[in-house]
Protein backbone atom coordinates (compact mmCIF):
# COMPACT_ATOMS: atom_id res chain seq x y z
CA UNK A 1 0.00 0.00 0.00
CA UNK A 2 2.88 2.38 0.77
CA UNK A 3 4.18 1.83 -2.75
CA UNK A 4 0.87 2.88 -4.32
CA UNK A 5 0.50 5.91 -2.09
CA UNK A 6 3.98 7.19 -2.72
CA UNK A 7 3.63 7.17 -6.49
CA UNK A 8 0.27 8.95 -6.26
CA UNK A 9 -1.17 6.14 -8.35
CA UNK A 10 -4.23 5.50 -6.26
CA UNK A 11 -7.70 6.47 -7.39
CA UNK A 12 -10.43 6.87 -4.73
CA UNK A 13 -11.64 3.37 -5.66
CA UNK A 14 -8.27 1.60 -5.38
CA UNK A 15 -7.50 3.65 -2.24
CA UNK A 16 -10.73 2.31 -0.73
CA UNK A 17 -10.08 -1.31 -1.77
CA UNK A 18 -6.50 -1.36 -0.49
CA UNK A 19 -7.59 -0.01 2.89
CA UNK A 20 -10.26 -2.72 2.90
CA UNK A 21 -7.52 -5.33 2.31
CA UNK A 22 -5.61 -3.98 5.29
CA UNK A 23 -8.77 -3.94 7.41
CA UNK A 24 -9.77 -7.49 6.41
CA UNK A 25 -6.29 -8.68 7.31
CA UNK A 26 -6.43 -7.06 10.78
CA UNK A 27 -9.94 -8.43 11.25
CA UNK A 28 -8.78 -11.98 10.53
CA UNK A 29 -5.56 -11.96 12.53
CA UNK A 30 -6.08 -9.36 15.28
CA UNK A 31 -9.76 -8.77 15.92
CA UNK A 32 -11.77 -11.97 15.48
CA UNK A 33 -9.51 -14.44 17.38
CA UNK A 34 -9.40 -12.40 20.65
CA UNK A 35 -13.15 -11.78 20.39
CA UNK A 36 -13.74 -15.51 20.12
CA UNK A 37 -11.55 -15.96 23.19
CA UNK A 38 -13.86 -13.60 25.09
CA UNK A 39 -11.51 -10.62 25.19
CA UNK A 40 -12.28 -6.94 24.74
CA UNK A 41 -10.88 -5.48 21.52
CA UNK A 42 -10.33 -1.72 21.31
CA UNK A 43 -10.20 -0.53 17.71
CA UNK A 44 -8.80 2.90 16.88
CA UNK A 45 -11.00 3.55 13.81
CA UNK A 46 -13.22 0.97 12.14
CA UNK A 47 -15.33 0.72 8.99
CA UNK A 48 -17.00 4.06 9.76
CA UNK A 49 -13.73 5.82 8.95
CA UNK A 50 -13.89 4.33 5.46
CA UNK A 51 -17.55 5.30 5.12
CA UNK A 52 -16.67 8.94 5.89
CA UNK A 53 -13.27 9.24 4.19
CA UNK A 54 -13.95 7.25 1.01
CA UNK A 55 -17.33 8.88 0.39
CA UNK A 56 -15.67 12.29 0.86
CA UNK A 57 -13.19 11.14 -1.83
CA UNK A 58 -16.09 10.43 -4.19
CA UNK A 59 -16.90 6.69 -4.08
CA UNK A 60 -20.52 5.56 -3.93
CA UNK A 61 -21.82 5.42 -0.30
CA UNK A 62 -23.72 2.19 -0.91
CA UNK A 63 -20.76 0.54 -2.60
CA UNK A 64 -18.32 1.20 0.25
CA UNK A 65 -20.87 -0.28 2.69
CA UNK A 66 -21.15 -3.34 0.41
CA UNK A 67 -17.36 -3.68 0.29
CA UNK A 68 -17.16 -3.73 4.12
CA UNK A 69 -20.22 -5.90 4.66
CA UNK A 70 -17.94 -8.78 5.80
CA UNK A 71 -17.10 -6.78 8.97
CA UNK A 72 -18.95 -7.60 12.20
CA UNK A 73 -20.95 -4.75 13.76
CA UNK A 74 -19.06 -3.51 16.86
CA UNK A 75 -20.72 -3.78 20.27
CA UNK A 76 -19.99 -0.12 20.87
CA UNK A 77 -18.67 2.66 18.67
CA UNK A 78 -17.78 6.09 20.02
CA UNK A 79 -17.34 9.02 17.67
CA UNK A 80 -15.04 11.79 18.85
CA UNK A 81 -16.30 14.88 17.10
CA UNK A 82 -14.01 17.85 16.67
CA UNK A 83 -14.45 21.16 14.83
CA UNK A 84 -12.29 21.55 11.73
CA UNK A 85 -10.22 24.39 13.24
CA UNK A 86 -9.32 22.32 16.31
CA UNK A 87 -8.40 19.35 14.13
CA UNK A 88 -6.20 21.51 11.91
CA UNK A 89 -4.53 23.20 14.89
CA UNK A 90 -3.75 19.87 16.59
CA UNK A 91 -2.32 18.28 13.47
CA UNK A 92 -0.22 21.30 12.53
CA UNK A 93 1.36 21.65 15.97
CA UNK A 94 1.83 17.91 16.39
CA UNK A 95 3.99 17.42 13.33
CA UNK A 96 5.57 19.56 10.67
CA UNK A 97 3.86 18.21 7.55
CA UNK A 98 0.35 17.09 6.69
CA UNK A 99 0.18 13.71 5.02
CA UNK A 100 -0.60 13.82 1.31
CA UNK A 101 -3.78 11.71 1.34
CA UNK A 102 -4.92 13.00 4.73
CA UNK A 103 -4.93 16.48 3.21
CA UNK A 104 -6.83 15.15 0.18
CA UNK A 105 -4.07 16.45 -2.09
CA UNK A 106 -4.86 13.71 -4.61
CA UNK A 107 -8.29 15.25 -5.20
CA UNK A 108 -6.94 18.54 -6.55
CA UNK A 109 -9.08 20.66 -4.20
CA UNK A 110 -6.34 23.22 -3.57
CA UNK A 111 -2.63 23.52 -4.28
CA UNK A 112 -1.81 24.63 -0.73
CA UNK A 113 -1.72 21.59 1.60
CA UNK A 114 -3.24 23.44 4.56
CA UNK A 115 -6.10 24.79 2.46
CA UNK A 116 -6.62 21.40 0.84
CA UNK A 117 -6.69 19.79 4.28
CA UNK A 118 -9.30 22.29 5.46
CA UNK A 119 -11.57 21.69 2.46
CA UNK A 120 -11.15 17.90 2.40
CA UNK A 121 -11.39 17.30 6.16
CA UNK A 122 -14.48 19.55 6.36
CA UNK A 123 -16.03 17.27 3.81
CA UNK A 124 -14.94 14.21 5.83
CA UNK A 125 -16.41 15.68 9.03
CA UNK A 126 -19.73 16.37 7.30
CA UNK A 127 -19.82 12.79 6.05
CA UNK A 128 -18.99 11.53 9.58
CA UNK A 129 -22.07 13.40 10.85
CA UNK A 130 -24.19 11.51 8.30
CA UNK A 131 -22.59 8.23 9.37
CA UNK A 132 -23.14 8.81 13.12
CA UNK A 133 -26.82 9.55 12.40
CA UNK A 134 -27.22 6.52 10.14
CA UNK A 135 -25.70 4.08 12.66
CA UNK A 136 -26.81 5.90 15.83
CA UNK A 137 -23.25 6.26 17.14
CA UNK A 138 -22.77 8.05 20.49
CA UNK A 139 -20.84 11.30 19.99
CA UNK A 140 -18.20 12.60 22.39
CA UNK A 141 -17.22 16.25 22.23
CA UNK A 142 -13.52 16.00 21.46
CA UNK A 143 -13.05 19.74 21.87
CA UNK A 144 -13.56 19.28 25.63
CA UNK A 145 -10.56 18.71 27.94
CA UNK A 146 -9.14 15.22 28.10
CA UNK A 147 -10.32 14.28 31.65
CA UNK A 148 -13.90 15.24 30.70
CA UNK A 149 -13.76 13.14 27.53
CA UNK A 150 -12.29 10.23 29.46
CA UNK A 151 -15.03 10.44 32.13
CA UNK A 152 -17.73 10.34 29.46
CA UNK A 153 -16.09 7.46 27.64
CA UNK A 154 -15.71 5.39 30.85
CA UNK A 155 -19.34 5.94 31.76
CA UNK A 156 -20.54 4.66 28.41
CA UNK A 157 -18.13 1.73 28.37
CA UNK A 158 -18.98 0.72 31.97
CA UNK A 159 -22.68 0.86 31.21
CA UNK A 160 -22.13 -1.38 28.22
CA UNK A 161 -19.90 -3.83 30.11
CA UNK A 162 -21.95 -4.16 33.29
CA UNK A 163 -22.69 -7.81 32.58
CA UNK A 164 -19.28 -8.66 31.17
CA UNK A 165 -17.39 -11.27 33.18
CA UNK A 166 -13.92 -11.10 31.77
CA UNK A 167 -11.51 -13.12 33.87
CA UNK A 168 -8.50 -11.08 34.88
CA UNK A 169 -6.14 -13.34 32.95
CA UNK A 170 -7.23 -11.84 29.65
CA UNK A 171 -6.49 -8.22 30.44
CA UNK B 1 -32.92 4.31 -27.13
CA UNK B 2 -31.13 2.00 -24.73
CA UNK B 3 -28.29 1.80 -27.18
CA UNK B 4 -27.95 5.60 -27.27
CA UNK B 5 -28.06 5.81 -23.48
CA UNK B 6 -25.26 3.26 -23.28
CA UNK B 7 -23.10 5.24 -25.61
CA UNK B 8 -23.47 8.36 -23.47
CA UNK B 9 -21.57 6.89 -20.56
CA UNK B 10 -20.45 3.82 -18.68
CA UNK B 11 -23.01 1.05 -18.36
CA UNK B 12 -22.21 0.12 -14.75
CA UNK B 13 -22.63 -3.42 -13.52
CA UNK B 14 -23.74 -2.16 -10.09
CA UNK B 15 -23.43 1.08 -8.18
CA UNK B 16 -20.61 2.33 -10.38
CA UNK B 17 -17.99 4.99 -9.74
CA UNK B 18 -19.68 8.40 -9.25
CA UNK B 19 -16.59 10.51 -9.97
CA UNK B 20 -15.84 8.91 -13.34
CA UNK B 21 -16.66 11.48 -16.01
CA UNK B 22 -19.68 10.92 -18.20
CA UNK B 23 -19.55 11.09 -21.95
CA UNK B 24 -19.62 8.60 -24.79
CA UNK B 25 -17.52 5.43 -24.84
CA UNK B 26 -17.24 4.74 -28.57
CA UNK B 27 -14.94 1.74 -28.06
CA UNK B 28 -15.89 -1.89 -27.45
CA UNK B 29 -15.07 -4.04 -24.45
CA UNK B 30 -14.67 -7.67 -25.47
CA UNK B 31 -14.02 -10.24 -22.76
CA UNK B 32 -12.55 -13.70 -23.24
CA UNK B 33 -13.38 -15.94 -20.28
CA UNK B 34 -12.55 -19.53 -19.51
CA UNK B 35 -10.68 -21.59 -16.96
CA UNK B 36 -6.90 -21.96 -16.52
CA UNK B 37 -5.06 -23.47 -19.51
CA UNK B 38 -8.06 -23.37 -21.84
CA UNK B 39 -6.14 -21.39 -24.50
CA UNK B 40 -7.32 -17.83 -23.88
CA UNK B 41 -3.94 -16.16 -24.42
CA UNK B 42 -3.22 -18.15 -27.61
CA UNK B 43 -6.54 -17.04 -29.04
CA UNK B 44 -6.08 -13.41 -27.99
CA UNK B 45 -2.61 -13.36 -29.59
CA UNK B 46 -4.29 -14.31 -32.87
CA UNK B 47 -7.33 -12.09 -32.47
CA UNK B 48 -5.56 -8.78 -31.68
CA UNK B 49 -3.40 -8.51 -34.83
CA UNK B 50 -6.38 -9.52 -36.97
CA UNK B 51 -8.45 -6.68 -35.53
CA UNK B 52 -5.57 -4.27 -36.10
CA UNK B 53 -5.35 -5.36 -39.74
CA UNK B 54 -9.08 -4.73 -39.97
CA UNK B 55 -8.32 -1.15 -38.99
CA UNK B 56 -9.21 -1.12 -35.29
CA UNK B 57 -7.05 0.19 -32.46
CA UNK B 58 -6.70 -2.61 -29.92
CA UNK B 59 -5.78 -2.51 -26.24
CA UNK B 60 -5.15 -5.68 -24.26
CA UNK B 61 -5.72 -6.12 -20.56
CA UNK B 62 -5.57 -9.16 -18.31
CA UNK B 63 -6.38 -10.36 -14.81
CA UNK B 64 -3.77 -9.23 -12.19
CA UNK B 65 -1.82 -7.26 -14.75
CA UNK B 66 -2.15 -3.80 -13.16
CA UNK B 67 1.14 -2.00 -12.52
CA UNK B 68 -0.21 -1.11 -9.08
CA UNK B 69 -0.88 -4.60 -7.79
CA UNK B 70 0.58 -7.35 -9.96
CA UNK B 71 3.69 -7.62 -7.77
CA UNK B 72 1.77 -7.32 -4.51
CA UNK B 73 -0.60 -10.13 -5.47
CA UNK B 74 2.25 -12.41 -6.51
CA UNK B 75 4.17 -11.70 -3.30
CA UNK B 76 1.08 -12.31 -1.21
CA UNK B 77 0.40 -15.59 -3.02
CA UNK B 78 3.95 -16.70 -2.29
CA UNK B 79 3.46 -15.92 1.39
CA UNK B 80 0.15 -17.83 1.66
CA UNK B 81 -1.13 -15.26 4.18
CA UNK B 82 -4.26 -14.31 2.32
CA UNK B 83 -7.83 -15.15 3.24
CA UNK B 84 -10.58 -15.43 0.65
CA UNK B 85 -11.68 -11.93 1.65
CA UNK B 86 -8.28 -10.24 1.25
CA UNK B 87 -7.73 -12.18 -1.97
CA UNK B 88 -11.03 -10.92 -3.40
CA UNK B 89 -10.32 -7.34 -2.38
CA UNK B 90 -6.83 -7.40 -3.94
CA UNK B 91 -8.23 -8.75 -7.20
CA UNK B 92 -10.91 -6.07 -7.11
CA UNK B 93 -8.25 -3.38 -6.55
CA UNK B 94 -6.20 -4.72 -9.46
CA UNK B 95 -9.34 -4.72 -11.59
CA UNK B 96 -10.35 -1.17 -10.58
CA UNK B 97 -6.85 0.11 -11.32
CA UNK B 98 -6.95 -1.32 -14.84
CA UNK B 99 -10.54 -0.15 -15.33
CA UNK B 100 -9.82 3.47 -14.43
CA UNK B 101 -6.33 3.81 -15.90
CA UNK B 102 -6.58 1.61 -18.97
CA UNK B 103 -9.99 0.24 -19.95
CA UNK B 104 -12.14 3.39 -19.63
CA UNK B 105 -9.59 5.73 -21.29
CA UNK B 106 -9.19 3.25 -24.17
CA UNK B 107 -12.95 2.91 -24.62
CA UNK B 108 -13.29 6.70 -24.54
CA UNK B 109 -10.70 6.89 -27.33
CA UNK B 110 -12.60 4.35 -29.42
CA UNK B 111 -10.32 1.34 -28.90
CA UNK B 112 -11.39 -2.26 -28.88
CA UNK B 113 -10.34 -3.49 -25.46
CA UNK B 114 -9.74 -7.22 -25.24
CA UNK B 115 -9.83 -8.43 -21.65
CA UNK B 116 -8.22 -11.77 -20.84
CA UNK B 117 -10.64 -12.67 -18.00
CA UNK B 118 -13.00 -10.22 -16.33
CA UNK B 119 -15.10 -10.04 -13.14
CA UNK B 120 -16.71 -13.40 -14.00
CA UNK B 121 -13.42 -15.09 -13.08
CA UNK B 122 -13.80 -13.68 -9.56
CA UNK B 123 -17.45 -14.77 -9.50
CA UNK B 124 -16.54 -18.35 -10.44
CA UNK B 125 -13.51 -18.68 -8.16
CA UNK B 126 -15.17 -17.05 -5.15
CA UNK B 127 -18.22 -19.25 -5.37
CA UNK B 128 -15.99 -22.35 -5.47
CA UNK B 129 -14.02 -20.99 -2.50
CA UNK B 130 -17.22 -20.49 -0.52
CA UNK B 131 -17.35 -16.68 -0.59
CA UNK B 132 -20.85 -15.18 -0.58
CA UNK B 133 -21.69 -14.64 -4.29
CA UNK B 134 -23.82 -11.58 -3.47
CA UNK B 135 -20.81 -9.91 -1.83
CA UNK B 136 -18.53 -10.64 -4.80
CA UNK B 137 -21.06 -9.14 -7.17
CA UNK B 138 -21.54 -6.05 -5.03
CA UNK B 139 -17.75 -5.65 -4.84
CA UNK B 140 -17.59 -5.55 -8.64
CA UNK B 141 -20.47 -3.06 -8.75
CA UNK B 142 -17.78 -0.58 -9.86
CA UNK B 143 -17.24 -2.57 -13.10
CA UNK B 144 -18.75 -1.76 -16.47
CA UNK B 145 -20.76 -4.36 -18.35
CA UNK B 146 -18.76 -5.67 -21.34
CA UNK B 147 -20.17 -5.38 -24.87
CA UNK B 148 -19.40 -9.02 -25.57
CA UNK B 149 -18.27 -11.97 -23.43
CA UNK B 150 -16.90 -15.03 -25.23
CA UNK B 151 -16.54 -18.11 -23.04
CA UNK B 152 -14.03 -20.76 -24.08
CA UNK B 153 -15.71 -23.88 -22.76
CA UNK B 154 -13.95 -27.15 -22.10
CA UNK B 155 -14.14 -30.09 -19.68
CA UNK B 156 -11.61 -31.41 -17.20
CA UNK B 157 -10.72 -34.47 -19.34
CA UNK B 158 -9.64 -32.23 -22.23
CA UNK B 159 -7.98 -29.73 -19.92
CA UNK B 160 -5.57 -32.24 -18.33
CA UNK B 161 -3.44 -33.02 -21.44
CA UNK B 162 -3.29 -29.28 -22.25
CA UNK B 163 -1.92 -28.51 -18.80
CA UNK B 164 0.75 -31.22 -19.07
CA UNK B 165 1.71 -29.90 -22.53
CA UNK B 166 2.15 -26.49 -20.94
CA UNK B 167 3.73 -25.67 -17.60
CA UNK B 168 2.22 -28.57 -15.66
CA UNK B 169 -0.16 -28.46 -12.70
CA UNK B 170 0.51 -25.62 -10.31
CA UNK B 171 -0.52 -25.09 -6.70
CA UNK B 172 -3.21 -22.45 -7.31
CA UNK B 173 -4.70 -23.80 -10.53
CA UNK B 174 -5.05 -27.14 -8.77
CA UNK B 175 -6.93 -25.50 -5.92
CA UNK B 176 -4.45 -26.79 -3.34
CA UNK B 177 -5.23 -23.69 -1.23
CA UNK B 178 -8.67 -25.17 -0.65
CA UNK B 179 -7.07 -28.21 1.01
CA UNK B 180 -9.32 -30.60 -0.89
CA UNK B 181 -6.68 -33.29 -0.48
CA UNK B 182 -2.91 -33.77 -0.59
CA UNK B 183 -2.88 -35.23 -4.10
CA UNK B 184 -2.24 -32.51 -6.70
CA UNK B 185 -3.90 -34.41 -9.54
CA UNK B 186 -7.07 -35.27 -7.60
CA UNK B 187 -7.31 -31.73 -6.30
CA UNK B 188 -6.88 -30.34 -9.83
CA UNK B 189 -9.64 -32.55 -11.20
CA UNK B 190 -12.03 -31.62 -8.43
CA UNK B 191 -11.23 -27.87 -8.33
CA UNK B 192 -11.25 -27.34 -12.11
CA UNK B 193 -14.41 -29.43 -12.39
CA UNK B 194 -16.16 -27.17 -9.91
CA UNK B 195 -14.80 -24.03 -11.60
CA UNK B 196 -15.99 -25.15 -15.04
CA UNK B 197 -19.44 -26.01 -13.65
CA UNK B 198 -19.60 -22.51 -12.17
CA UNK B 199 -18.47 -20.86 -15.43
CA UNK B 200 -21.17 -22.86 -17.25
CA UNK B 201 -23.76 -21.51 -14.83
CA UNK B 202 -22.48 -17.94 -15.26
CA UNK B 203 -22.61 -18.37 -19.04
CA UNK B 204 -26.35 -18.88 -18.80
CA UNK B 205 -26.92 -16.15 -16.25
CA UNK B 206 -24.99 -13.48 -18.17
CA UNK B 207 -25.55 -14.70 -21.73
CA UNK B 208 -21.94 -15.46 -22.69
CA UNK B 209 -21.28 -16.54 -26.26
CA UNK B 210 -20.05 -20.10 -25.78
CA UNK B 211 -17.23 -21.40 -28.00
CA UNK B 212 -16.15 -25.02 -27.79
CA UNK B 213 -12.49 -24.84 -26.71
CA UNK B 214 -11.92 -28.54 -27.51
CA UNK B 215 -11.74 -27.75 -31.24
CA UNK B 216 -8.49 -26.92 -33.05
CA UNK B 217 -6.88 -23.52 -32.52
CA UNK B 218 -7.81 -22.45 -36.06
CA UNK B 219 -11.44 -23.51 -35.72
CA UNK B 220 -11.78 -21.65 -32.42
CA UNK B 221 -10.13 -18.57 -33.90
CA UNK B 222 -12.52 -18.60 -36.85
CA UNK B 223 -15.46 -18.67 -34.47
CA UNK B 224 -14.03 -15.86 -32.35
CA UNK B 225 -13.52 -13.68 -35.42
CA UNK B 226 -17.01 -14.37 -36.72
CA UNK B 227 -18.46 -13.55 -33.34
CA UNK B 228 -16.46 -10.31 -32.92
CA UNK B 229 -17.17 -9.23 -36.51
CA UNK B 230 -20.87 -9.89 -35.94
CA UNK B 231 -20.86 -7.73 -32.84
CA UNK B 232 -18.96 -4.90 -34.53
CA UNK B 233 -21.24 -4.77 -37.56
CA UNK B 234 -24.32 -4.82 -35.32
CA UNK B 235 -22.86 -1.96 -33.27
CA UNK B 236 -22.07 -0.03 -36.47
CA UNK B 237 -25.61 -0.49 -37.72
CA UNK B 238 -27.04 0.65 -34.37
CA UNK B 239 -24.95 3.81 -34.23
CA UNK B 240 -25.43 4.81 -37.90
CA UNK B 241 -28.27 7.33 -38.25
CA UNK B 242 -31.19 6.18 -40.41
CA UNK B 243 -31.09 8.10 -43.74
CA UNK B 244 -34.57 9.65 -43.33
CA UNK B 245 -33.80 11.09 -39.89
CA UNK B 246 -30.56 12.85 -40.76
CA UNK B 247 -31.34 16.31 -39.34
CA UNK B 248 -32.56 14.90 -36.02
CA UNK B 249 -29.51 12.71 -35.69
CA UNK B 250 -27.21 15.65 -36.39
CA UNK B 251 -28.85 17.49 -33.52
CA UNK B 252 -28.39 14.45 -31.34
CA UNK B 253 -24.71 14.20 -32.13
CA UNK B 254 -24.26 17.90 -31.40
CA UNK B 255 -25.89 17.26 -28.04
CA UNK B 256 -23.47 14.46 -27.31
CA UNK B 257 -20.52 16.66 -28.12
CA UNK B 258 -21.65 19.44 -25.81
CA UNK B 259 -22.26 17.03 -22.96
CA UNK B 260 -18.74 15.73 -23.34
CA UNK B 261 -17.32 19.21 -22.95
CA UNK B 262 -19.24 19.92 -19.72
Amino acid sequence: MRRGKKKDLLTPTTFCLLHAVDFADRLTYQIVPPLKAGMIVLADRYVYTAFARDVARGVDPGWVRDVYSFAPRPDLTLYFRVPIETSLERLLTGRTKLKYHEAGMDLGLATDPVESFRVFQSRVLDTYDDVTREFGLPVIDAAADIPTQQRMMREIVQEMLHEYEGDGAHR
Amino acid sequence: MARIAERLGPNWFGRGIPYVKRGPLPGHLIVIEGTDGVGRSTQIQLLSPWLELEGYAVSNTGWTRSPLLADTINEAKAGHELTTTTFSLLYAADFADRLEHQILPALRAGFIVIADRYMYTAFARNTVMGVDPAWTRALFGMAIVPDLVIYLQTDVERLIPRVFDGKGMDYWESGMHLALGSDLYDSFVRYQGELIAEYDRLAEEFGFVVVDARDSIDTIQEQLRACVAGHLSKARAASAPPASAAPASRRRRAGVRSSRRS
